[in-house]
């Protein structure tokens, strides 16, 4: 069960843009084991969806993929071609975006947006491409039954507009689980949405991964999402890895500064009397970093080793910290 | 304490029929409800926190407080007035008590002028300060608002999202305003500068003894900032009460369905049985008959289905909409 499906190690990906080398994942090195719901949680900027949309080979100039491996089921993406690229995107890795209108063409019926990830990968479907069509659209229907979109049958040749946002959330799903992906990467999936279809959409997305055995990776900037549907979680931070670890050991007990003060940032409705502590300051400027710690110009409990550069500490089973505060397992205080 | 804001009977509906055809032949009906009848009132000081999903028509309620978007029906009283009989002088002199803070830090400066040009732009509308006295006013508030002062001449696009919703708090507070409508003020913001942003609210309502109407979706934040809450769906309020009541002891299935929806971090509050709702918000432009809330709710009797329940008191200043409620009282 623990085996990895994708691994990423050391990944950099970098945009050279007009005002200079935009480095927004730097040095990035995780992995998503079978079966196992990931979440990444980060704020804008911290490369969190670059890192993924690396991942799937959507990084076009003028980013690139400047250093690192992307190992899939064993196998290197960093460097495939666009054809072995189209083999895989869609039919072993999925990924969900978070704006679902801008993500669904609007000048396509949802069948028609389903039926094509189907008979561009689908083996199962036999047959002339008659038939093909045909089986095609019933799994269409299947799918979007899945997704539990009512009345599929009568709805599949509506246009996205006609659905509301929540329905074409679920549309993405369905398009992006066609062909039962190894691996499903939802990118804000539940940003856009209102809390009560929020909660529906997740729930979905969890059954289906465990009716399916899928894996997950859930990007989102939301802790209480994080803690209520991940298994492992990742704390992100201007394009580096902070923290990470089993989502309960993370949130009850987090090390790193940065996530403690996105833990204290969020009011608490079971205890209206805490008080929140924002985290001061901004995100730094991606274009000149010194090799320092990252957070350090927000940081409460820097301390002088804080300005050379910190690496990711091993503190247990699974577990990392980069910040000086902590000293890795197994070396005394 | 007095109430500093009184709405009676607020309606709002817009005209969606279209085009010169559809309004010459006047076919009725396609009527956008978006604020159906809504009385609230807010005490001099204190803060409604109001709370609804996308399309239930918070943020029209919020405008037509103001008269950003004229009422259809009733009455919003302002410190004793009633403000919807204002002729457009009479309403302009009251806009400097009345504020409102934009959702979208992006599109509510305009990108062609300087953060001195957005900010000092109402005191010259009101004529109150010109010159270096308005540039006086401009600095005092910036460093009130954690800004600044010598980025005064720098345009939006130079500021970061967290800091261009410290301008438009600026803006909004340069007048000395006593009643500021909050129009999701931060969901636009990640969540450590949402937290900056809504401590420097509380502050400065301490400060300036500031009334605010909080509008979000995110009931953890209106839970944290607002002494009240007002729940809205469809156009209406279904539930108002204490903060404390409303997040304890909901009495709408509706409220219950919202605070069970939130994703929460604490442990304690984790592994709750989840309500579940189904379905969407239906159209605002073929409203469901009855009680508003009957297509999703689990507990909906026939009375629901027919029936529209009014507003009961429960105990002291909680109000409920529902028939449940209705039975057991």
């Amino acid at each position: 069960m623990n085996k990895p499906v994708l691994e990423i190690e050391n990944l950099k990906t970098c945009f050279d843009t007009r005002d200079g080398m935009v480095t927004a994942v730097d040095g990035v090195s995780l992995k998503v084991n079978q079966g196992e719901c990931l979440g990444i949680v980060g704020e804008s900027g911290s490369g969190k969806s670059v890192t993924f949309a690396s991942v799937m080979g959507l990084v076009k100039k003028p980013g690139f993929i400047a250093e690192g491996e992307i190992r899939f089921e064993g196998r290197n993406l960093v460097g495939l071609d666009a054809n072995e690229y189209r083999n895989l995107r869609g039919k072993e890795i999925a990924m969900t975006m978070q704006d679902a209108l801008t993500a669904l063409n609007p000048a396509y019926t949802v069948s028609d947006q389903i039926i094509e990830a189907l008979l561009e990968h689908d083996e199962t479907l036999t047959g002339s491409k008659r038939q093909k069509f045909r089986q095609a659209r019933d799994k269409a229907v299947e799918m979007m039954d899945l997704v539990g979109i009512p009345a599929a049958k009568s709805r599949l040749d509506d246009y996205p507009h006609q659905f509301s946002g929540g329905m074409r959330q679920r549309i993405m799903i369905a398009i992006a689980l066609a062909c039962r992906p190894t691996l499903l990467i939802a990118d804000e999936p539940t940003t856009a949405l209102d809390v009560t279809i929020q909660a529906q959409v997740l729930e979905l997305i969890a059954d289906i991964q465990d009716k399916l055995g899928m894996s997950v990776v859930l990007i989102t900037h939301d802790l209480g999402v994080v803690a209520e549907f991940c298994d492992r979680v990742i704390v992100m931070y201007a394009g580096q890895v902070v923290e990470s670890g089993p989502t309960r050991e993370v949130i009850d007990n987090p090390q790193h500064p940065y996530t403690q003060g996105l833990l204290n940032s969020i009011p608490r409705l079971s205890d209206l009397k805490h008080r929140i502590e924002p985290i001061m300051g901004t995100v730094p400027d991606l274009i000149q970093l010194s090799p320092q710690c990252r957070f350090l110009g927000r940081c409460t409990q820097s301390t002088e080793a804080c300005s050379s550069s910190v690496d990711m500490r091993e503190i247990g089973e699974g577990r990392g910290v980069r910040c000086t505060l902590v000293s890795p397992a197994g070396e005394a205080e | 304490m007095t109430d500093l804001l009184e709405i009676e009977g607020l309606v709002k509906h817009y005209d969606a029929r279209r085009g010169i055809i559809g309004k010459l032949t006047g076919n009725p009906g396609l009527l956008v409800q978006a604020v159906n009848g809504v009385n609230l009132k807010i005490k001099q000081g204190s803060t409604l926190g109001l709370i609804g999903e996308s399309g239930c028509g918070k943020s029209t309620l919020g405008r037509a407080i103001l008269r950003l978007h004229e009422p259809t029906k009733g009455k919003v009283s302002f410190d004793g007035t009633d403000i919807t009989t204002l002729d457009a002088d009479a309403m302009k002199i009251m806009r400097q008590k009345m504020q409102i803070i934009f959702q979208d830090p992006y599109a509510s400066l305009n990108p062609r002028k300087t953060v001195r040009e957005i900010i000092g732009q109402p005191l010259k509308i009101h004529k109150q300060a010109t010159g270096s006295e308005l540039d006086d006013r401009v600095a005092d508030l910036m460093k009130k608002v954690g800004l600044n002062t010598n980025q005064m001449n720098r345009y939006p696009h130079q500021f970061s999202g967290g800091q261009r919703q410290r301008i438009g708090i600026a803006r909004a507070l340069i007048l000395n305003p006593k009643f500021v409508v909050c129009d999701e003020p931060v969901s636009a913001l990640d969540v450590s500068i949402q937290a900056q942003i809504i401590e420097l609210l509380a502050n400065l309502k301490q400060e300036l003894g500031l009334t605010y109407l909080f509008i979000s979706h995110d009931i953890s934040v209106i839970g944290y900032v607002s002494e009240r809450i007002a729940v809205m769906y469809l156009g209406k309020i279904v539930e108002e009460g204490d903060t404390e009541t409303i997040l304890n002891s909901p009495q709408h299935p509706y409220t219950q369905a919202l605070l069970s929806s939130v994703p929460r971090v604490t442990k304690s509050d984790t592994g709750k049985e989840r309500i579940r709702l189904t379905g969407d918000l239906p159209s605002a432009v073929d409203l469901p008959n009855g009680c508003k809330f009957h297509t999703r709710c689990s507990h909906a009797m026939d009375k629901c289905r027919t029936i529209e329940p009014t507003f009961q008191v429960t105990e002291g200043t909680h109000f409920v909409s529902c028939h449940l409620v209705e039975e057991q009282t």
